[in-house]
């Protein structure tokens, strides 16, 4: 049966008004108006939210009775409705491939404010093209793939064995593999945390000890995920074990202890990489002279001693906590953390209060930007100040300072304006400064480019969408969790590991997976194999096969993701991209031009 | 019904939580307390940090929850309870409220909406606009079907004998509707000009406004709807059912036979109506003087059974019930009324001169019927046509004489002032009880008093006096009226006495049924009333039912309209073969609770004293008719008076709009019973109400708003489609936020900080500085919390953009003359000193507090609230989400302020453990093996 000419088709077009974010710019009747009559179009409509509910049943009621064949929806980024529409176009039994979303609002009305005519007129241009792609759509069926019921986490901390355990509980194996030689992260070494008073090496110790008794998980130490292929579901990392790396094999699994380098199958990953904190440069606000410590290694002072606190031999009388020391800095230098490290105030709150619980003698000040002991932690901003601390509001402009005092006593004087007293200056004397550091993005080149997650521009891990997709990322089946995707308390990190395994779980649990079979496809008549497209593939899915006597290229359809660099580079136009194909591609720039002319 | 899981909450968290665990496979039932899913999110503008449209990122999760196959969604509906079942399963109990529209018939095309008579304010909207009592709950609802929302029956409605929607016609006549609303009355009964004018309004003693400056004058609507139809001359516009072929006699024409007459029309059952008198309309008629209510509007309404093809037989006596069901009646309804008249029991009573109060207005009525032309009711007011008169009553010449009226009943001022208005020289009324204590309505008896009668309370009559007339009465004095049990037993000093001088005397002692005729066939009561059953008004003969006051004895015209209603909906129950239900006859919801009404709103717009009752002049000498209609500018402010106690009025406005026919208003609540694996609680946070801080002044000062306000003026379904302030709807210049409104606060007793709010406030600045560009926006913050990922960069991009942030708490606010506010603060930026500044808009920037409520659900179960009434986290470091009852989780701000991406974190956390409680049932063996120990290597 041969294909239907796009003039015979039959396609109902919906034009959003989306409130008023379209509609206020754009003249949503006019363009109606002008595509209702383009080849192939039966039904032209529009709608105050398109997304909205009563609106799908309109849609599917239109594409029942009208027997349509083809779909467009003019209304917001494909990356918010796409899956939403393509449900439409399944539950009224059009195949969802046939639809065609059309961004009039990010690229028109929200783009075009102070130009209501150029928005309608380009909203126009747009419509018809995506008309006339959708006029040369073919129904296509998503590529299914069975999915491997097993995880890789990669990160030992707080995050990642909560992460693993929760996997198990789910009837899911787990491989976890932590680089250090020894589980457990920051939380591993840390002592009471706020604000329950846990002590971190308590709750990882627990954790590890259960960890360990799951025949489901597998763990690697002083080991590395060095290689990933194949495709969601489907996995295989390279793990390497270093020398000094120890493992437990189980159930016929491999066995690390005589492999240096092991590959597992596995059908979704979870990174839960964690972070570094915040090193001060040598000479920053008197890093590196005696008595000036970065937060952590003032916990661990405070974690390591009782009684009266002491730091190299003498006794600690008055300390200053320094804030955001590499955070919150100022836009515009260069590799700057413009970024809020979130858990530093209430750390250091929580740890002043230690401090006093020992001894309510020592004198303590706060030099602070905002407090920012957020929601229930605000208690214990309160009682700091109840047990005596003293806050110090610092203004941005005039950072504190941090000097050696002169004389045999030793000791440190730091100069600092409070705006809570007029903005006077202030020089304390002060036994110990504390640089309150922060949280930064660990240095993982490697992994990242072995994982292809993307970073944002706090170099951070970067999620799809924080509301829509929190803890996927780009790639198919990776999912970020903790710290590595950004600051978190550790019960924030680990809510977020537990997120995400209902992520994973949910995909993982049901035994097969459905890809977009928007991927490339090789002509291998046409083909005469030249190995460019395999050059410029950045997803490794292009290799090459005998046909006859003949080699062509072959694309795994598994890992192609459709992003067509392939097609361009072929000197013999032997490929083509299912969903954009070379007739569907000329089409729209027609249906563009036509509209500006 | 059996799920995995229950999902109580529709939020972000609750939708989040469904959807994860149905993606897992499990079954999974939401249960949403309001009428759409979607929580508050869906009501926001945009969303921090990425500005994405709130309605954007909600819609998509909204429709996937109620369209995904392994999700039920019950909204409208609340779980009342949940309890073990089992070691880890639930038996949970869920309340579906009733929406009284059929979801599966509704397509939500919003007539109803516009049809609605009641306003009220929209709580989606943040109370800022109204919304209608028939309404969806916004643009954007899942489901978009319509809902009706009913507090219950209003006071008036409910106080109604008759049943007559009295909410439903004041509503419609507010709108604009007389005629629908003559029309709402017709559904009860035909007596709409004769109510209007002649009711006692038993409705208007219970108004909720009586509680304010006075209650709505309900009646004087109905006469004002009444009046409006009959200048029309057109005739009732009813639907009547198709002939059912059965016929019905009615006995009596009074108010419950005319009724029941009309109902049993309606239904389509042919009906002839027998009256003994020569005019129909039984005390209406024949009792009740023509300056309350003129015969014509007697005539007006009886014209719309009439017009329905009703038969009315006059001066036809019944007196045989078998002769009737055997001349072709299937069922006869009694309703004789009660025209037998009480006697003194005296001396000299039977002497020509005195005569009984019912003979006396009866004759003065049909006599002045039938000389006097049919005036028009305005006529009749402006007094250029009065009413032929006949002096001639009964053989009773009142005109120049002396009238003594015994009684003290409204039938004895009835008579007092009938015989005034004939040309007595004198009028004086006796009664055994004191004026306080005379059971006539006190405004009658003033009324009376101005008119010249004389009163004489506390006496009672020993004699007639007079040999071949009425010369005089013999009073002696009346020491008490009832007795301790409250039964009538006067007792009299007859030391103390006097005579009266008079020349007619008038007993208006009571009254009583007559029902000796039927005595034979039916079982009659001690005092003549007929036995029935009082719920189906049936007698023992199972084809005669009665009603009215031969059933109930004196009585008011609205309880016997109610008589003939329910006499008729029985009798065509009998008929049609079905049972008779007296549960099946009143659908009225619960009454709503008068305080509850005004607690509804702090403040009510008190309106100035209503104007007293016109107190009629002295010694009218005409039937003319004294109560005025009601001024057209009197009915505006008495519509507008109306507080919608029920919400919905009843008006049925909706029924007769709906194309789909799916209004239901007899929908009443069901109960479900669920069994449950797992529990996952998501029903969020309220909202800090901004008034229990004073001192800033919402409530009082029209612009001082909250966020949630601001939220809903910056929506893309915003209320006035751009930013305006609500006191005189100027677009704002200068716009200040008050953060940490209800937080960090223990002078409410917020300790806690609401983690929400400085990045709303951020996010509305900068929404504000694109919809009003040349708006200046200041903040005032103690610290501002911008912790999430790209929280702080959005912060400083507010800034650039030019939001001023002002270091330092807000003491109080004052409002100037023009509605601007004046903020005074703690200007730590400048020195720590007070300092003041003006806006023209203010934004509190409220914060959340908890549900407490949801720990009543568990009843034997313990549902752990922390100290603050959130929902506890027993192991928050490694379970986040699990409470204190296993296989219990919280997801989302139930159990502390998060922002929504938190709460979508919180909520996947929440059901990966609630996915391994499943688990763990499933798999007992299993999971005992999972945990068990090995021994490290």
């Amino acid at each position: 049966m041969s294909e239907p000419s796009p003039a015979d088709r039959r396609i109902g077009v919906y034009v959003c008004s989306c409130g008023g974010n379209i509609s206020d710019y754009v003249d949503v009747p006019q363009v109606i108006e002008r595509v209702r009559d383009e080849p192939g179009v039966v039904v032209a409509r529009r709608a105050m939210f398109t997304c909205s509910d009563a609106t799908q049943q309109e849609i599917i009621a239109d594409i029942r009775q009208q027997r349509l064949d083809g779909l467009v929806v003019a209304s917001c980024s494909p990356k918010l409705h796409t899956e939403t529409f393509r449900a439409v176009a399944r539950r009224a039994g059009l195949n969802p491939y046939q639809y065609t979303q059309v961004n009039i609002r990010e690229q028109c009305s929200w783009a075009h404010t102070d130009d209501h005519d150029g928005a309608t007129g380009k909203a126009i241009g747009l419509v018809r093209a995506g008309i006339a792609r959708t006029a040369r759509t073919r129904p296509l069926e998503p590529i299914t793939v069975e999915t491997v019921p097993r995880a890789l986490v990669i990160g030992g901390g707080i995050t990642g064995l909560r992460a693993a355990l929760a996997l198990a509980d789910l009837g899911l194996g787990v491989f976890l593999v932590e680089r250090e030689a020894t589980l457990g992260g920051w939380v591993g070494g840390f002592g009471a945390m706020f604000p329950h008073d846990r002590d971190g090496r308590t709750l990882i110790a627990g954790l590890v000890d259960r960890v360990r008794a799951r025949e489901e998980i597998t763990v690697f130490t002083g080991a590395e995920v060095v290689s990933r292929s194949g495709s969601f579901g489907n996995y295989r990392a390279g793990i390497r074990v270093s020398g000094t790396g120890t493992g437990i094999g189980a159930n016929g699994g491999p066995d690390p202890k005589t492999a240096e380098s092991i590959t597992v199958e596995v059908g979704a990953v979870l990174v839960a990489t964690g972070f570094d904190t915040y090193e001060p440069g040598e000479g920053e606000l008197g890093y590196g002279q005696g008595g000036v410590l970065t937060l952590p290694q003032f916990k661990t002072l405070v974690d390591a001693t009782d009684g009266p606190l002491t730091h190299q031999g003498r006794p600690v009388r008055t300390i200053a906590y320094i804030y955001c020391v590499g955070s919150r800095q100022p836009h515009g230098t260069p590799g700057a953390n413009e970024h809020c490290s979130r858990f530093c105030c209430t750390a250091t709150v929580h740890t002043a209060l230690r401090v006093s619980a020992r001894d309510a003698s020592v004198r303590q000040y706060h030099l602070y930007r905002d407090m920012r002991s957020y929601g229930k932690y605000e208690l214990l901003f309160d009682a700091s100040r109840r047990a005596g601390s003293r806050y110090l509001k610092v203004v941005d402009d005039q950072p504190p300072e941090v000097a050696a005092q002169d004389g045999p006593a030793g000791g440190l004087t730091v100069t600092a304006h409070d705006a809570l007293a007029g903005g006077e200056e202030l020089a304390l004397p002060v036994d110990l400064v504390v640089l309150v550091t922060g949280a930064v993005p660990r240095a993982n080149e490697e992994l990242t480019g072995v994982l292809k997650i993307p970073v944002g521009t706090d170099r951070f891990y970067n999620e799809i969408h924080p509301k829509l997709r929190p803890v996927e990322t780009v790639v198919d089946g990776v999912t970020i969790a903790g710290a590595c995707q950004g600051p978190k308390t550790s019960i924030e990190a680990v809510t977020s590991g537990l997120a995400a395994v209902a992520q994973s779980a949910a995909i993982l649990k049901r035994g097969h997976a459905e890809l977009d079979p928007l991927v490339a496809v090789v002509d291998p008549l046409a083909c005469g194999w030249c190995d460019r497209c395999q050059d410029s593939c950045p997803y490794g899915a292009i290799g090459r096969a005998k046909r006859g006597e003949s080699e062509v290229a072959v694309i795994d359809e598994t890992v192609c993701k459709g992003c067509g660099g392939c097609v361009p580079v072929c000197p013999r136009d032997a490929i083509d991209l299912h969903g954009y194909t070379d007739t569907q591609i000329t089409s729209m720039i027609d249906g563009l031009a036509e509209a500006v002319a | 019904m059996r799920y995995d899981a229950l999902v109580i909450g529709s939020g972000i968290g609750g939708m989040e939580s469904a959807l994860k665990l149905a993606d897992m496979g499990y079954q999974v039932l939401v249960v949403e307390k309001e009428a759409s899913v979607g929580g508050k999110m869906i009501l926001l503008s945009k969303v921090f940090p990425t500005l994405d449209c709130a309605s954007c990122i909600s819609t998509p999760k909204m429709a996937a929850t109620v369209h995904h196959p392994n999700i039920t969604v019950l909204t409208h509906a609340e779980v009342t309870g949940i309890r073990r079942d089992g070691a880890d399963r639930f038996q949970a109990r869920i309340l579906a409220k009733p929406r009284f529209v059929d979801t599966a018939a509704c397509t939500g095309c919003r007539q109803c909406e516009m049809s609605c008579t009641v306003a009220v304010p929209d709580q989606f909207n943040a109370d800022m606009v109204a919304r209608r009592a028939a309404y969806i709950a916004f643009p954007q609802a899942v489901p978009k079907k319509a809902i009706i929302e009913r507090a219950g029956t209003s006071p008036c409605t409910g106080e109604c004998p008759a049943g007559i929607k009295a909410h439903g016609y004041v509503a419609l006549v507010r709108a604009g509707r007389p005629e629908q609303a003559f029309n709402l009355v017709l559904e009860a009964t035909p007596l709409v000009g004769s109510l209007g004018r002649a009711c006692y309004a038993p409705c208007e003693g219970t108004c909720t406004r009586g509680e304010l400056e006075g209650s709505v004058p309900i009646r004087r609507l109905k006469r004002f709807v009444a009046d409006a139809h009959y200048a029309t001359g057109q005739p009732p516009s009813v639907p009547v059912a198709e002939s059912t072929g059965r016929r019905v006699a009615v006995v009596g024409s009074g108010p419950a036979g005319l009724t029941a007459a009309w109902q049993l029309a309606l239904r389509g059952h042919q009906v002839k109506v027998f009256e003994s008198a020569p005019r129909p309309g039984g005390m209406l008629r024949l009792g009740i003087p023509a300056y309350r209510l003129p015969n014509a509007v007697v005539d007006d309404d009886i014209a719309n059974l009439t017009a329905l093809g009703v038969e009315i037989a006059t001066n036809t006596r019944i007196d045989n019930l078998a002769a009737l069901r055997a001349g072709g009646f299937d069922a006869v309804l009694l309703a004789a009324g009660t025209h037998a008249p009480g006697r003194l029991r005296v001396p000299g009573e039977d002497l020509p001169g005195a005569v009984s109060a019912l003979a006396f207005l009866r004759s003065a009525k049909l006599g002045r019927a039938t000389t006097a032309a049919v005036a028009a009711p305005a006529d009749v007011v402006a007094g250029t046509a009065p009413d032929g008169q006949t002096t001639m009553t009964d053989g009773v010449d009142v005109c120049g004489q002396r009238v003594a009226v015994i009684g003290g009943g409204n039938v004895a001022i009835d008579t007092a002032r009938t015989a005034l208005r004939l040309g007595a020289a004198e009028v004086h009324l006796v009664s055994l009880e004191s004026r306080e204590q005379m059971p006539a309505h006190d405004w009658e008896v003033t009324e009376a008093l101005a008119e010249g009668i004389v009163a004489h309370p506390g006496w009672g009559v020993r004699r007639c006096r007079g040999a071949e007339r009425v010369t005089g009465v013999a009073l002696r004095r009346c020491t008490a009226v009832l007795d301790a049990t409250g039964r009538f037993a006067p007792q009299f000093d007859d030391t103390d006495t006097i005579d009266l001088p008079c020349e007619v005397v008038i007993a208006a002692v009571g009254m009583a049924a007559d029902t000796a005729d039927f005595a034979a066939s039916l079982p009659t009561n001690r005092n003549g009333t007929i036995a029935v059953d009082p719920g189906t008004l049936q007698t023992r003969l199972g084809y005669v039912f009665a009603a009215g006051d031969v059933v109930t004895g004196p009585s008011m015209i609205t309880e016997a309209v109610g008589q003939g209603r329910r006499a008729a909906f029985m009798i065509d129950r009998w008929l049609s073969g079905h049972e008779l239900d007296p549960v099946a006859f009143d659908d009225r919801l619960p009454v709503v609770d008068r305080q509850a009404v005004l607690s509804r709103q702090a403040d009510h717009s008190r309106r100035g004293p209503l104007p007293p009752p016109a107190v009629p002049g002295h010694a009218p000498d005409d039937f003319a008719e004294l109560e005025p209609p009601i001024a057209p500018q009197e009915v505006r402010s008495a519509t507008a008076r109306c507080l919608d106690c029920g919400v919905c009025s009843e008006c049925h406005e909706c029924v007769s709009a709906c194309p789909a026919d799916a209004i239901d208003l007899g929908m009443r609540a069901e109960e479900i019973d669920a069994e449950i694996g797992t529990v996952v609680l998501s029903t969020g946070f309220r909202l800090f109400a901004a008034d229990a801080k004073p001192q800033y002044g919402y409530g009082r000062f029209a612009n001082v708003i909250t966020g949630m306000q601001m939220d809903r003026l910056l929506a893309p379904t915003r209320p006035y489609h751009t930013v305006l302030r609500p006191s005189d709807g100027k677009v704002p210049d200068r716009i200040a936020y008050v953060l940490c409104t209800g937080s960090r606060d223990q002078t409410v007793g917020n300790p806690l900080c609401s983690k929400i709010c400085c990045m709303y406030s951020i996010k509305q600045n900068q929404l504000i500085m694109g919809t009003l560009p040349l708006a200046d926006v200041a903040v005032h913050y103690i610290d501002v919390r911008t912790v999430g990922k790209g929280y702080d960069e959005f912060f400083e991009q507010a800034k650039g953009m030019g939001a001023e942030f002002v270091k330092g708490r807000v003491a109080h606010i004052d409002e100037t003359d023009e509605g601007n506010l004046v903020l005074t603060y703690e200007d730590i930026d400048h020195g720590g000193g007070l300092a003041t500044a003006e806006y023209d808009l203010v934004v509190l920037a409220v914060g959340v507090q908890p549900n407490p409520e949801v720990a009543a659900l568990f009843g034997g179960l313990d549902l752990g609230l922390d100290e603050h009434y959130y929902v506890e986290e027993v192991n928050e470091d490694l379970d986040p989400g699990r409470t204190t009852i296993p296989g219990v989780y919280v997801a989302g701000a139930a159990s502390g302020a998060r922002d929504i991406p938190e709460s979508i974190l919180h909520a996947g956390a929440a059901v990966t453990q609630a996915a391994a409680h499943l688990e763990r049932q499933r798999q007992p063996q299993r999971s005992a093996q999972q945990e068990r120990t090995r021994v490290p290597a």
